[in-house]
């Protein structure tokens, strides 16, 4: 546990970097720290490994004072991962992990053991062990850099804007590895970003910091979609949270329709009994594993030979399915709204379909969360 | 081609490759003074040039004492030195040693200076102390700097031992000096082509060292950098 009593960041020349943060990050959660660029979270994570010291205030992990004790010392037990992973350039990847440990005086074996541990824990192929940081991409590195924060099995990991460098697509796996080792690990992370959507993703509570240094509200992510508590939160979260806020529903408690599958060896006849019948204007096409083909809507198969095998003909795209188990109904909205059919296709995790939901129904269970 | 001929007939005579004035003789001399010469230097520019870079404190100061040193004329101050302590290998030494602090020094610090501040950052950050830091970051990262600053340094010695003959001590400069009162060209020219060769011979002697000592991961930063 992390707990911040009035710590307080003032600089000589005026300019307050941390107004007096009051705040407890509890252990074995991730808690993250967002705001816009000069709003003190960078600072309030460097305080807890006495990186800055504040200049009123302290700070506490497990209750001591972090400056009770010698800052290599507890630097060494804390994880430390910045931004663009800061990974020493003439060290292989393997003695970048194994930096900590060898500092413990752990020894080179066992030190390089544990480095090999952690690079398949974090997903890096063994053979890239020997190779040097240039040799990586970004993403690569910044695995390196959570590996090398790991070595020493430290309880608490500060992660200081981490992935802020990285590719979008890059960012999401790095996010979603960071989700997975947690799951796992249960440290007590403490995360640094300006991304409210990435701290919406990995975070179990939010302290969004405001202009000053000022904390402005510290919550967890439903509240803080729900309730955000005036309006610098509100604009800072952005005007679609009540569509990010869907991301917390499970989309498995959808009334999903099953009465609009066709198979493709069916003909064009049994298609328009089928419609007709569910009195829906669309029905998806599946294959004999039931995996999807695509849609056909009834004034098209109005037009077309009643004998025809509905696999011959030429189907709408189906465009992006969301799992009914694993997705939420934010996923399941964007699959409907994007959707040519104005209809989302819901699969098991292999790819077979359950079922299809309308945007209609869907605006039917939004309404029901609401 | 006279002189040409002359030279060969100089380099090939067999009275030449042996005895206290032979070329071999000459030629361990000049090595010694060089290799004592660049020795001291780095003895001494090195580690202050490490903690200046570390400390970030006398950064002015040394680029101001090596500016001041590089304007220094070295056979200068080689006769200054002489009237201060008399005749012998130690104005010499001290002469090349002035010539050769500067350049090492002055890529030391500038090797500790150009580390990353954010690889400053995660070195503290994962608890490694200042001494730590600078042996496990600062100078493993200076390294090519600092080897390029020792060649620098190690060639302008070589060019610049032949000063010994001044003072009397020997070395290749002896051919130069003594071609010079006899008005014997093809001796100077000899001892100047021996000198010539020495200092080729010492570039390669260090590009083969930052080979061994460079960091692999390193090699590619420094084959861009300066």
């Amino acid at each position: 546990m992390i707990t911040f009593e009035g710590a307080a960041k003032h600089y000589p020349d005026g300019t307050v970097a941390v107004a007096g943060l009051d705040l407890t990050v509890e252990s074995g959660r991730t808690t993250v720290f967002v705001g816009p660029s000069g709003s003190g979270k960078t600072t309030s994570l460097r305080m807890v490994n006495r990186m800055v010291a504040p200049t009123s205030g302290t700070v506490l992990v497990d209750g001591e004072d972090v400056r009770s004790q010698d800052p290599a010392r507890l630097r060494r037990s804390i994880g430390y991962v910045i931004q663009q992973a800061g990974l020493f350039p003439h060290r292989t990847v393997r003695d970048n992990i194994a930096t900590v440990p060898l500092l413990l005086g752990w020894g080179r074996s066992r030190a390089r053991a544990r480095a090999a541990e952690l690079m398949e824990s974090v997903g890096l192929e063994p053979s890239q062990a020997k190779r040097y940081p240039h040799q990586l991409s970004g993403g690569q590195q910044q695995r390196v850099g959570v590996a090398r924060a790991l070595a020493a099995d430290p309880p608490i990991l500060l992660m200081d804007e981490p992935f802020s460098a990285v590719d979008p697509v890059v960012r999401t796996g790095l996010q979603d590895e960071l989700l997975r080792l947690q799951a796992e690990l249960r440290k007590t992370v403490l995360f640094v970003t300006h991304d409210i959507d990435e701290a919406i993703r990995i975070g179990d509570r939010i302290a969004v910091f405001g202009p000053g240094g000022e904390l402005a509200q510290y919550d967890t992510p439903e509240r803080l979609l729900t309730h955000p508590v005036d309006d610098f939160v509100e604009s800072f979260i952005g005007y679609d949270r009540g569509v990010r806020r869907l991301a917390f529903f499970p989309a498995n408690e959808l009334a999903l329709r099953e009465d609009v599958l066709l198979d493709d060896q069916d003909t064009v006849e049994r298609a328009l009994n089928t419609v007709d019948t569910a009195g829906q204007p669309w029905a998806l096409v599946v294959d004999a594993q039931r995996m999807p083909l695509g849609w056909v809507d009834v004034d098209r198969l109005r037009h077309e030979p009643s004998g025809l095998e509905l696999g011959r003909l030429t189907l709408t795209a189906y465009g992006h399915t969301f799992d009914v188990e694993r997705d939420s109904l934010r996923a399941a909205l964007d699959a409907a709204v994007l959707s040519p059919a104005g209809r989302a296709v819901g699969v098991d995790p292999d790819g077979r379909v359950l079922g299809v939901v309308s945007q209609a129904d869907l605006g039917n269970a939004i309404w029901s969360v609401s | 081609m006279d002189v040409l001929n002359e030279l060969v007939a100089w380099f090939t005579d067999p009275g030449q490759w042996s005895g206290p004035a032979g070329i071999p003789a000459r030629t361990a001399e000049h090595l010694q003074y060089s290799l004592l010469g660049l020795l001291i230097s780095a003895l001494v520019a090195v580690p202050v040039g490490l903690l200046t870079g570390h400390t970030g404190l006398g950064g002015f100061a040394t680029a101001s004492l090596a500016n001041f040193a590089r304007a220094l004329p070295t056979i200068g101050v080689l006769f200054l030195i002489v009237l201060l302590v008399g005749i012998g290998l130690m104005p010499v030494i001290i002469a090349l040693v002035a010539l050769a602090v500067p350049p090492i020094l002055v890529n030391t610090h500038e090797g500790v200076r150009q580390v990353e501040p954010a690889l400053k950052d995660a070195a503290l950050g994962m608890g490694m102390r200042g001494r730590e830091v600078l042996m496990h970051l600062e100078l493993p990262v200076a390294v090519p700097l600092i080897i390029n600053g020792m060649r620098t340094a190690a060639v302008q010695v070589v060019a610049t031992a032949t000063i010994a003959a001044y003072v009397g001590v020997g070395g290749l400069g002896r051919y130069i000096v003594d071609g010079q009162a006899r008005q014997d060209l093809t001796m100077m020219v000899g001892g100047s082509l021996l000198v010539v060769f020495l200092a080729v011979v010492t570039t390669l002697l260090f590009a083969g060292l930052s080979r061994l000592l460079v960091a692999p991961g390193l090699r590619a930063l420094a084959a861009t950098g300066r």
